[in-house]
Order: structure tokens, then sequence, then C-alpha cells
């Protein structure tokens, strides 16, 4: 007996010790070794640098395509009249009938945040903290670029208080976001104008190949598209910051050559849509407008033939056709694919559009701008001039001869609509807006040509061109076929933002309700944002 | 030498006395079991201590007197008692106890207790049960034969895995019970798990395998499912879900047996929604009838010391869709000794299992033929005229898919994706097992158990150009996944056992385990986008240098060690307490809480023995059992890395962090139960309650994405319930020499429920918890608190007071969606939940002489399960039988009742993003799962010494069935997509024969 308790004893330390002994790599074993920790990045800065790639990458996210469809393509692209999707998804009821899909729109509102602010904030404190401040400037101009997209979608964001909490977040007002923007702006001037020397940003660069230079002329530029945005909203302060980005030493952007371009290496998600999966053609709206105005870019944006796909034939040969937004699923469809079937041969778009080149802003737009600025009374220079400027600034970047010509046509209009498979969908031009300047015009028509003129240029900027289109009701975009919007969006004012999403509601309530009385109205599509006063002058 | 002669001489002439005196003589005889020799029966003659006992091939010799009685026993038979008379040969053949007698039942870690004792719910299953209606994957055959235990089958085919659930889910991870075999915990990795009723765009919804379907169902000799917490602790987390243990052959003493058995079946297709006439002949010339094909071979033998146990099969299978086939091949060496006078006992053994499949069916809408099938234009002409599914294309110089309308994502011609998107499944399973055993004395002893057992899960997809351009690229793709887990496992246990006086018996075991998970992956996916540089051609060479292209590997492991203790102590055989304490130390926790330990108390009396009971009660017992599991989290999971993506720099997002400083999981279980046997054991009955809490698990939930988580964190949190009764109970209401019935019933009843899902203090509100992501369709399975798992969420229909339907007919036709519910999650509503109420299984057996009759009746009452194959057939074409005639009244939004036609409607509410409430069925089934008559022949003049021939049928009719698919079938053996069948393969029906040789 004894010798067993013995035995026992010595046993039972025994497998103790060994417990003991064995957890000792414990730590080290729980781990990917194929993942990387910022210990790890530490050479070429790439601790810091990396984090930019993912930011640069999301402002419109290239991968997966899937992605795009539902932050930008199934709302922003089709609401600008740019684009629409042949197949009436869900049955007809989905946004583009104004049957907004929660389940779609809440990527609007988490790619930025899971992709871009959270690494922003690492690169603003990490780089902050290194004296780095290159690395803080530029990141918060991407903040910038990419978050006053997502307020022009929704109005109230969660910005300033970015940051306070992990699970989270307040909300500003569309106002308190534009003055922390020019806020951002300012202080990312500061920081990159005091060290206009510094070359650690090159390898990280996307867009500039580390030409601090440009980024300022960026900056300055990026301030007068949000100070224009604010033209009616707060006039004062939207004169103040225009003037700021005017008559900065860096200038603004001027040619092609320093146009907001991402350079991806991934393919444009445009093309898996629409070549891959045909799920998106030209709109009805600007094919009536471009092809009204013989503009000879519908060569560069569309296309008869999909990419490799030589046998399908245009359903009228030999023309730009586009599809009416917000169709239905027509009574005479059996279902979605029969629908389809019959547009999935309409305009598809040109490849030119869909490189692994990424356009954000553009030479084109920026003189647009200053036009508007110009007759404003903000800027001194001639209208005319930066109009003219812009579309030719355009047809060069698009390698299109014919600038002169088209500037000064002054007959031709924007043309009916005619859809050749339903005809209940045609529809009569809504505007009779010609292209030439005329000075004698009222200020009001001289609007509707600049931004007329620049939606055509930022093609295919829908983000943008819806952002605009809401400001000014330029240019005059077909309404929805069908509204389902159950009377939330009115068909002719059209939708005016996108409800805040369903993962707000679920996971930051207080949040929600809190930016519901900031937005000033009702939390739905049909809900003006602050800079959305429905007057130009 | 003179004093041994002596005294041999002294002791012949004494025992020579003795014989004369008792008329002695010499008795001879074989026992046999079910036609086998027995060896090992003890033969004494009663009241007396004389006795000995039978060798290798059943015989044995003792001398006896015309008046004794030969008593012969042998554990888990029924004793036979015999009058010597002046019979000097007595053969027996000894018959086994019923069922849920058999005294011994193999235990944690091993250890055989007395059935009696156990103060927790076990059941066993033998292996003629198993193997009686023989299927690929062999735990399938526990199906109505275990109460508490649901099985469904993965809607892949042949070799498919296989989801078991005992005693309801409990966990947000994993369900599944541990497997072990011969006591050491078996690996059971899968190496994928479908998530989304949409189906996964890299290859389609696929079923990653399991270990089980790599074991040879004829290796098996028995199987014990110990159903709580109580019965595994000792076996630590991993056993959180019940355990299954196998017991697999090992060789036998002396001589040497061989056994041979082939079996053949033919599976049909069967149980399909109800398509028209012209549809139903279309999907009937895709299908093809199935066959199964298992042989294999034993051998078995060794001498006292050394036994040998060597074992062969093979699988040959083609599956109902044309293409699918499976191969497999299955050896398993097992080597057994007893030296040093039986005081050391060494186990060895190596298996080896290989499988091969090519085109294994996929479930959901990518990369699935049945969409093509089941939504043709019948008046296109005969589906089969597709059967070309490729035509030249001069432009490109190569073949071109052909199809009755433009390809979308999810569908495609079938015979393309079968032929030009062919899948191959490679799997390999070694599993080696070392033990040794050393008895000091009669009260203590050592063991020492390792194993070494590696699974490889090899998978690719070779999609040809021209494929559609949401699943390739215009130059095809190439998807190829290897996955490989290995888990080294080792332990050490001192075991004691002793008495004190007369009435207090005890033992215990205390031990220490570590095991080592290991698991490797390769990926590599050409992609959509990426691309192939060169048509067809499928190399990770041929990729396109593109950041679109996907190659990534992943390296995880995981320790856990233990120190584990285990004793019973039992009183005058009539009470039985038992104790375990375990202490597991995990290396996928942070340091803090990486230590948990759990105990378990159990008590059980022997009712019968310890008050007087009427003679017809046989046996009685009460057990009661209480325990705690604790249980730690995958590794790498709390605190990962970002990834870095191929040619894309790192992961934009930043990864998932617990929001506090883990803990462990918990769960804690109760159970209660009571058994009596009646009238010498012929009726039996067994009911047990069970209550358990899961609690504390580690959730991943989401948090505002515009917080700093970046939308998700880690927190301990929750309370999920399950309590339930099983009843199981036995009977043989006739036996005699030619004739007996045993019928078996098992009823299980468990009800769940989501008890709270956020700890206040924590902060986070936790409204749901996604078990079955929604995305763009309308089927999604979500916790909510007050709710059960697998609750099924779908798109409802509003209706007026009257029940019709709300249309808004202005404009085409616009079913108006419900907006009534209580709880609605991203636009969905709950519509019933996927488990059943009650499970009911009825077994069967009747022998009559040499032949047996067996059936099985397997029922599921309650629950619902959803039809997306139906609602996708009625959006996408007008192929379901209702959509050719008939009406439906429904309301304008006026409130005016008009009709619509069935084709109409349906066409509306249909859809993979539809109204999907309108294609939720009662998930109630009662069905004919097994049947087998069996004829036993006598060739022992052709030296074989036993011959069965088997005439087999699985599922076979349903008695009762609404659903229009076999709701038995799941697309997922994880906890996704439970109650939904998206394009699953159909359940078959079998028919076959089976044949069983032992020499």
């Amino acid at each position: 007996m004894k010798r067993i308790y013995k035995f026992l004893t010595i046993l039972s330390v025994l497998m103790l010790l060994i417990n003991i002994s064995c957890t000792k790599d414990f730590d080290s074993i729980n781990n990917d070794p194929t993942q990387i920790t910022d210990e790890q990045l530490t050479a070429d800065f790439q601790y810091i640098g990396a984090k930019f790639q993912p930011v640069f990458e999301s402002i419109i996210i290239t991968n997966p395509a899937w992605k795009y469809q539902l932050q930008q393509n199934l709302n922003a692209d089709v609401f600008s009249g740019y684009m629409t999707n042949p197949r009436p998804f869900i049955a007809g009821a989905n946004n583009t009938t104004y049957n907004l899909v929660p389940g779609w729109n809440n990527f609007i509102w988490t790619i930025p945040y899971k992709n871009i602010m959270n690494n922003v904030a690492y690169i603003e404190k990490q780089a902050t903290e290194d004296g780095f401040p290159v690395f803080v400037g530029i990141a918060k101009i991407l903040k910038v670029e990419a978050m006053h997209r997502i307020s022009d979608v929704f109005g109230p964001i969660v910005y300033t208080h970015y940051g306070e909490s992990v699970t989270t977040s307040e909300y500003d007002s569309q106002q308190e976001a534009y003055y922390a923007f020019f806020d951002d702006l300012d202080t990312a001037q500061d920081l990159i104008s005091n060290n206009i020397s510094d070359g650690y940003f090159t390898n990280f660069d996307m867009v500039y190949e580390g030409n601090l230079e440009k980024w300022m002329k960026f900056a300055n530029s990026l301030r007068l598209r949000l100070a224009i945005r604010i033209a009616m909203a707060d006039p004062v302060k939207a004169q103040t910051e225009a003037q700021k980005a005017l008559t900065n030493s860096y200038g603004l952007i001027e040619n092609n050559a320093e146009n907001f371009i991402i350079h991806g290496n991934k393919s444009h998600p445009l093309a898996t849509i629409c070549n891959a999966w045909d799920d998106i053609r030209m709109n009805a709206s600007i094919e009536s407008y471009m092809r009204g105005y013989n503009d000879p870019r519908i060569y560069k944006y569309f296309s008869l033939v999909k990419e490799g796909d030589t046998d399908t034939q245009p359903v009228v040969p030999g023309t730009f056709k586009g599809i009416r937004n917000g169709l239905p699923l027509l009574p005479n469809y059996a279902d979605e694919l029969a629908q389809k079937a019959d547009y999935v041969n309409f305009a598809v778009l040109n490849k030119s559009v869909m490189t692994s080149d990424l356009q954000l802003m553009t030479a084109a737009e920026v003189w647009f701008l200053r036009a508007e600025a110009a007759l404003r009374g903000w800027d001194s220079g001639d209208p005319q001039t930066y109009y003219e400027t812009g579309i030719t600034s355009s047809f060069e970047y698009r390698g299109v001869p014919g600038a002169a010509a088209y500037i000064a046509d002054n007959t031709s209009t924007p043309m009916d609509y005619v859809d050749p498979v339903n005809a209940s969908n045609s529809i009569n031009a809504l505007s009779n807006v010609t292209i030439a300047w005329d000075n004698a015009a009222s200020d009001e028509v001289k609007l509707e040509k600049i931004i007329t003129q620049k939606w055509i240029a930022m093609f295919p900027q829908g983000e943008e061109a819806w952002a605009e289109f809401r400001r000014t009701g330029y240019p005059k975009i077909f309404p929805v076929v069908s509204n389902q919007s159950g009377g939330t969006i009115d068909t002719n004012i059209q939708i005016r933002r996108i409800p805040f999403v369903v993962s707000e509601y679920d996971t930051n309530p207080d949040g929600v309700q809190d930016a519901i009385t900031k937005l000033g109205g009702p939390d739905t599509g049909g809900t003006r944002l602050w800079w959305d006063t429905g007057s130009n002058f | 030498m003179k004093l041994i002669k002596l005294f041999s001489i002294v002791f012949f002439s004494l025992f020579m006395g003795y014989q004369l005196v008792a008329q002695e003589k010499v008795v001879t005889g074989t026992v046999t079991a079910d036609g086998d020799p027995l060896p090992g029966v003890s033969v004494v003659i009663k009241n007396t201590q004389k006795g000995v006992s039978t060798d290798f091939n059943g015989k044995y010799e003792i001398k006896a007197s015309p008046d004794d009685v030969l008593v012969f026993s042998y554990v888990g038979m029924k004793p036979v008692e015999i009058k010597v008379g002046n019979q000097t040969q007595i053969d027996v053949a000894m018959e086994e106890t019923a069922q849920a007698l058999k005294k011994v039942i193999v235990t944690a870690l091993g250890i055989k207790k007395q059935r009696k004792s156990l103060t927790y719910a076990a059941q066993d299953v033998k292996a003629d049960e198993l193997q009686r209606v023989k299927q690929t994957n062999p735990i399938n055959s526990l199906a109505g034969k275990i109460s508490g235990l649901t099985i469904e089958r993965n809607a892949s085919g042949a070799g498919g895995s296989v989801k078991v659930l005992l005693r309801g889910n409990k966990s947000l991870r994993n369900n599944q019970p541990l497997y072990v075999i011969d006591g050491v915990p078996l690996a059971n990795p899968t190496s994928y798990i479908p998530v989304s009723t949409f189906g996964d765009k890299s290859g389609g919804n696929r079923d990653g395998g399991d270990a089980l379907s790599l074991i040879n169902p004829d290796d098996i000799e028995s199987i014990s499912v110990l159903k709580g917490a109580s019965a595994s602790a000792l076996y630590g987390s991993a056993g959180l879900n019940g355990v299954i243990l196998i017991t697999t052959k090992k060789g036998r003493k002396g001589g040497f047996t061989a056994s041979a058995s082939s079996s053949y079946t033919v599976d049909s297709p069967a149980y399909f929604m109800a398509f028209s006439d012209e549809a139903q002949k279309n999907v009937d010339s895709f299908f093809q009838k199935g066959q199964t094909n298992i042989n294999s071979v034993s051998l078995s033998g060794g001498t006292q010391a050394a036994q040998t146990y060597f074992s062969y099969s093979n699988t040959n299978a083609k599956g109902i869709i044309p293409t699918n086939d499976l191969s497999q091949h299955t050896f398993n060496l097992r080597e057994t000794a007893q030296l040093l006078n039986n005081k050391l006992q060494i186990n060895g053994s190596v298996m080896f299992s290989k499988q091969k499949i090519n085109n294994r069916p996929v479930s959901a809408l990518y990369f699935n033929p049945l969409i093509g099938v089941y939504n043709y234009d019948a008046s296109q002409g005969p589906l089969s005229k597709w059967k070309e599914f490729e035509v030249f294309d001069p432009s490109r110089n190569l073949m071109k898919q052909q199809w009755f309308r433009a390809t979308s994502d999810i569908e495609q011609n079938p015979y393309w994706i079968l032929h030009r998107n062919p899948t191959l499944d490679n799997n390999q399973k070694w599993l080696l097992n070392l033990g040794a055993t050393y008895k000091f004395n009669e009260h203590f002893g050592v063991k020492i158990r390792g194993s070494f057992d590696k699974n490889t899960m090899d998978y690719t997809r070779k999609i040809y150009a021209t494929s559609n351009g949401t699943l390739s690229h215009k130059n095809g793709r190439y998807i190829l996944a290897n996955f490989d887990n290995t888990q080294w496992y080792g332990d050490l246990s001192a075991m004691y056992d002793t008495k004190f006086g007369e009435d207090i018996s005890f033992s215990a075991i205390l031990g220490t385990s570590m095991t080592h998970n290991l698991t490797d992956t390769f990926y590599a996916d050409s992609g959509n986008t990426g691309g192939l540089q060169y048509a067809n051609v499928f190399a990770i060479q041929n990729f396109n240098a593109s950041a679109d292209v996907s190659i990534n590997e992943h390296h995880l492991q995981k320790k856990v060690s233990s120190v584990y203790f285990s004793s019973t102590v039992g009183y005058k055989d009539q009470l039985y307490l038992d104790v375990t304490a375990r202490n597991d130390w995990s290396s996928a926790l942070p340091a803090e809480s990486r230590s948990y330990f759990y105990p378990s108390v159990g008590l059980t009396g022997i009712l019968n023995k310890m008050f007087e009971f009427n003679e017809n009660i046989s046996f009685a017992k009460v057990r009661a059992s209480y325990a705690e599991v604790g249980n730690d989290v995958p590794a790498n999971f709390l605190y990962p890395n970002r990834n870095i993506f191929f040619g894309a720099g790192v992961d934009p997002q930043t990864p998932v962090r617990p929001l506090k400083v883990p803990r462990p999981e918990r769960q804690k279980s109760v159970e209660f139960g009571t058994e009596w046997h009646f009238l010498d054991d012929r009726y039996g009955i067994d009911i047990g309650y069970y209550n358990t809490n899961t609690v504390d698990q580690y959730f991943i939930v989401d948090a505002s994405a515009a917080g700093t988580s970046g939308g998700r964190v880690g927190v301990n949190s929750g309370d999920i319930q399950n309590k339930g009764w099983e009843i199981s109970a036995f009977a043989e209401p006739f036996r005699n020499d030619n004739f007996k019935w045993h019928t078996q019933l098992n009823y299980a009843a468990n009800h769940n429920e989501v008890l709270n899902l956020s700890n206040e203090s924590d902060g986070v509100e936790i409204p749901y918890y996604t078990i079955s992501p929604g995305g763009v369709n309308s089927y999604a399975s979500y916790l909510v608190e007050g709710g059960s798992y697998g609750d099924i969420y779908g798109q409802v229909v509003k209706r007026d007071d009257a029940g019709h339907p709300i249309v808004d007919l202005s404009s085409g036709v616009a079913i108006q969606k419900d907006d009534n519910a209580d709880i609605t999650i991203a636009g969905l509503e709950k519509v019933g939940n996927a488990n059943p109420d009650f499970m009911l299984g009825w077994n069967n057996s009747f022998d009559y002489k040499n032949f047996t009759f067996d059936f099985l009746i397997d029922g599921r009452f309650g629950g619902v399960t959803m039809s997306m194959t139906e609602a996708v057939v009625e959006g996408m074409s007008d192929n379901s039988a209702r959509e050719q005639s008939g009406n439906i009244d429904v309301v304008d939004l006026n409130g005016n009742v008009t009709q619509l036609s069935n084709k109409v409607y349906y066409s509306a509410a249909g859809g993979r993003n539809g109204f999907t409430g309108e294609y939720v069925y009662d998930a109630t089934n009662i069905r004919l799962a097994e049947m087998s008559v069996s004829y036993k022949f006598n060739l022992n003049k052709f030296g074989i010494k036993r011959a069965k021939v088997s005439l087999i049928g699985n599922n076979l009719m349903f008695f009762y069935k609404k659903a229009p698919h076999d709701p038995n079938v799941t697309g997922s053996i994880g906890n996704t997509l439970q109650g939904v069948d998206v394009f699953n393969l159909p359940s078959t029906r079998s028919l076959g024969l089976n044949l069983n040789l032992n020499f």
C-alpha cells in the first residue's frame, strides 16, 4: 500500500511537471505565422505605409466587384443617370425603383469605416508619434475625399467623434462634418507644405508618385468642390473656403497630368459587373444628352458590344441605346431573367472607362468648379473661359478630337428617349439646353450648362454626379418608371439620400436617433441634406 | 524430480479416487454465439468451484457426473444451465441478453464499466445493427437507434459527411460530438463548411468531408454513445457535445478466422418537389441509378500472447448524378499482445484510408447542375439534347458552352458543369495508435497511450473557358485547396481498484494528457478577374500575375494539456458515486484565463438490490448527475494579426479582437434517469431528463462599423439552454427456439431556448446573432433572446384578416410584405424552427430459424423546413406542378378580392430573394429508414463457418412527409443552412444485397 501511495505521489508530481513544461510555448504557438504584425513591417516604413493601400482601394472599392456594386453602382451610378441595370432585381423592388434595399445599402456605410477610417486613424496616430508629418497630411486628405462622399449619401456621419468608442459612435451633423473637412484640409496642407521635400511617402503613393505639390493642388481642388457644394447652405463659409482654395500658392488641378486618379493593380469592378455579370448598362438619360449633342466622347464611354464578345448584336445596330432607370418587373415578362434578356444587349460601358485606374477628380471638373465660382462672383475670372477649358480638357483626357466644334454647337439639345423593346418607357427630353456658352443667358441657364457639361465630363463618377444633380437639379435626369418608395420619395424631385443603414440601427441605435435629429427630417430617401437647399441662387 | 513424481502419483490417485466416488466422466462440447465459436466462456459445475473455460475454438472439456448441472456464462450473454445426464457431448448456443442489458460498457478513456453503475445516459449499438444496412459513412447507420441523437446526411452523395447532434444545439461554433476510437480521441476535421444559400462562388457549397466516412464499417465492433457532458467530462472540452465511442475489432486468441463481406446497393433518386409532367421527364432523364459496392475482407488470429487483426475494404460508388463517382480503400492492422504473465498488455494499430471522389455534388446556387435541370424550359425540346454542351467557336478556336438561354451566375448548361467545371476530392487518413498497460498487481496499474492522426483533404475544380462570367475568367479558372490536419495525442494514467471490506468498492484514475493539433491549408484560385494566361490549362503557374488571383497558406496549431481524475465508489453493488475532475490548459486562450477546472458528480442506485420488488421486476435503477465542462476557442481566434493578400497588400480591416480578456466558455448540465426491466429482462424502459446551459460563449458580434472595432468585437456572453426527455424502451414479446421478436423504441424531445445573449456588463447590445446570414437571399437563421437555435427567417407575405395575400396590382404583380412581425431582422421574419419537437425511432428484429427480418421506422415530428429549391424554380421557370393550373384568391390594395392564376402568383412570390414564407413546410416525416431480410446458410462442409445473405433497403419510403424534399438531408454539417433545401441532391432510395462469409 505504502509503495503505491509513494508511486502515486511521484506520478502526480511528474504529470504536473509535464503539464507545466508543456504550456511554456503556448503564447508563441497561438498565431498564424502567415499573418503580419506591425513589428514585421518596420522595414521601409511599411508599418505605416502599408495602411495606405487599403485606403486608396476602398474609396471606390475595387475588390470584390459585388461590394462596389452595392457601395456605388446600384445607387449613385444609377441615380446619376449614367448607368442602369438591365435586370429588375428582386422582381423590380430594389433601390432603382426606390424600394431601398437595406442589405445592399449597408455597404455604402461599412466599407469606408472598416477599410478607411480605421487605417487613417492608425496612420494619424502612429505617424504623428513617430514624426512623419506627410503621412499624416496625406491620410487626412484621403479621409476628406472618402468621407465627404459618405456624408453626401447619408447627411450626418460619424467623423469628429470617430475613435471615442470601440463599439458605438456619435454622429456629426452634415454641417459639422463639412466644417471638419475644411479643418482637416487646413491641417493637411500645413503639414505637407511645411515638409514639401520629404520623400518617404513616394513608395505608397498610388496617385502622384510622391509629388507632394500635386497633392497640394488636389487638396485645393477638393476644397473648392466642397465649398461649391455648400454654396447655398452656408454662402459665407462657402465663399471663404472657395477663395482659400483659389488663392493657395500651389494652385489647382489644371491639366490632365494632375488628375486625381488612383492607379490600382486590380481590374475595375465595373468591368466585372458590366462584362462578366451583364448587370449594368447605359442609362437612358446619358443617351439622351450625348446622342442629342452628337458628343464624340460617347465612343469612349460606351460600346456596342462587350469586350471579347463578337457575335452579340446590339438591339439597335449601330446605335448607343440606354435603358430607363427604375424599371419594375414589367408585366409582359415572366421573370427577371426574361426581362434582362431583352435589355442585356443595350449599350455596355467602354473598356477605356473600366481600366485599373479609378478616376476621382479630373482637371475638367475643376475647371467647371471654377466656372461656377466665377459665375457666383467668387473668382475674378471669366466663367465662359473656364467652361470651355473644361470641355477642351475633357476631350483631351478622353483622347477625342473635335472639342472646338462641340463648344460652338448652339443648336443641339438632348434628344427624346425611345425604348425599342417596351414603347411605354419612351420619354421626351426634359431639357433643351444647348452646349455653346451664351453670355446673355440667365445665371440659371449658365449653371445648367456648367453642370450638364461637368456631368458628361465626370463619367463614370456616379457619386459626385448624383450629389451635384441633387444640389443643382442638373442635368435633367429622367424620373424613375416605377416608384415603389411608398410615398417617401417624390418621383419628380427624385431620391435625395439613402437612409441610415440597418447595421447602425442594430448596433448604434442611440447614435442613429441623434443623427435623425441632426438630419432634420424623417430617415427616408426623400429628406433633403443640409447642402440640398432646392435653389441655386 | 523424485519429489515431483511422488507428488503427481499422490495427486493422481486422489483425483482418480474422487472420480471413482462421483462416477465422473469427461464431457466435451463447443460453445457458440450467433454461429461463431465463443472463447473464454466459463463452464462451471453448479454449486461447486469446479470449472473450465472454452478455448479459442469455443471448445471445452470438463469432468462431471451425470447429476451435475453445467452453468455456461459469459459477459453479455444469457447464462445457460444444462444437466449432464448421460450426455458426453454438450454443445451450447449462447444468446445475447437483451440489447440494453449488456453488462459492460466502454466509457470515457476506454474504461470498461458495469452498465448498471453508470450515473448518466449511455446507449450502444452492436456491429450487427450497424452493418445490417451498410452505408459508406458508418455513422449514418446510427439514425433512429439511439434516443436523443439526430443525424442529418450531407446532400453530397456517397462518402458524404454527417451532422450528428446529441441533445440539441449548444455551441455557436461546433455542435458535433467527439468521436473516440479505442479510447483515443479521433480528429474529425472538415475542410470546409458552407455558409450561404447563394453558394460559394469559389467552387460552390461543397462537402468538406469528415474523417468518419474514411472508416471501414466492418472494422467496428460496437458503438457507445455517451449523450451528456457528465459522460464526457473526462475527455475535456471536446466532449462537450457528447461522445461517440467506437470500439474496433481486434485479433482473437488462437486459431485463425477470416471473413469476407460484400454489399451492393442501387440508389434511385426519390423525393423531388412536384414538377409538371414535362419538367419531371427532363429531371428524370438527367439522373441515373446510383450504385454502391462495398467489399471487405478481414483476417484474425494469434496466440495466447499476441494477436493480429487485419482488414481491407474497398468502396466503389457511382452517384445519381452522371460523372459523380467514389472509390475508397481502407487498410487496418491491429496487434495486441499480453506479456509478462498478462501483466503487460500492448496494443498497436495502423489504419490507412484513401478516398477519391469525382464531381461530388454541391448544394445551393453556384456550380449546381440541378439549377439548369429544374429550370429548363421543356418547350425547347428534351433536356438530353443539351448533352451536346459545347460547340466550336471559330472566333476563339475553342469549344464554347451552349445552352437554351444566356447562362447566368447560377444557371449554366448542367452537362457543361459536369464535364467542364469538374471537381476532384482526394482524401486520406492515417491513424496510428500505440498503448501499453502494466498491472503491478490486481489493484494497481499504469497505462500509457499515444496516437498520430492525420487527415488530408485535397480539392480541385477546373473551370473551362466560356463558363459563366461571374464564375470564370474568359480563359477559365482553376481552384485548388489543400487541407492537412494532424493530431498528436498522448496520455498517461494510473489506475487503482480495490475493495474496502465486503461492501465498498473503489476505483480511481489519475492521469494527464496532451493534445497537439496542427492545421495547414493551402489555397489557390485564379478567380474570375485575375484569370489564367492560357485557356483551359489548369496549373498555378498559368495564373495571371495579378492582384485579382488568390494564393494563400495558413498554419494553425493548438495544444491542450490536461490533468484529470475520476473515481467510482460502490456500496454493496447497489449504490455508486462517481466523481470526476479535470483541469485544462489551452494555448488558444490568453495566459490570464488559460487554465480552467471543471468537475462532475453522479449517483446511481440499483433499486432492486436495495428493496424487495415483485419478481416481475428484474432490474431497477435511478441515476442523477451534474457536470460542468469548460471550453476554449479555436487557435488564433482571439488575437489574430492581419492577413496579407496575394499582390494586394494587407487586409484593410482591423482584425476582430475581444472587448475584454476572454474567459473560457462553460457548460453546466444536470440529468436524471431511471431504468427498469421486467419479466426476466424481456421488457425494459429507460427514461431520462436533462437540462444543459451553455454560458459565457465567445461571441463575435456586430458593433457599429463607425466604432474603432471596425464593426465586430468578441465578448463572452449568452446562455443557451437545452432541456429534454429521452426514453428508450425494448421488448421481446416472443422468444422461443424458433422465433424471436425484438423491438425497441427510442424517443427524444429537446427544447432549446436562448435565455439571453448580452452581458450587461460589456455594454454591448447583441440584438441577434447570425448563424446563417441572409445575404441577398430570403433565408437566414438568427439567435435572438427568447428564440431558439435553428429559428428560420424568411420573407413573409402580408395578408388580410381572411388570410388572402395582399397584392398591389397597379403595375404588374407586387406582393406586399408583412409588416406585423414581432421581430424583423434585415427584412426577414421568423417562419419557424428547423429542429424537431421530438424524434421517434422504432427498431424491430424478427428471427425465425435461419431467417432474420429487420426494419427501422424513423420519425421526426415538428419543426419546419424551407424549400428554396421550389421558390427558385417557380421564380425562374414555370416548371412546378401547381403553376400549370388553378387560381389563388388575393386582395388588391383597396381590399377587393380578385383571382390570380397560380402561375402568376407563384412566379411573383418565388425566387431566391422572394417570399420564402410561402415555401415553408412542416418538417414532420416518418420513414421506413431501413429494412433487411437475411438468411443464414449452413455451409460448414465447405469450410465456411457462417454464411449470410441479406436483401437490404435504405430510406425506402415515407409514411408521412409534407415537405417537397427529404428533411433529413442537410446542405451543411456545420451550424449553418439548417432547415433549408437549396437544390440539394435529392435523397435516394436504396435497395441491395449483402453477403457475409466467415471462415
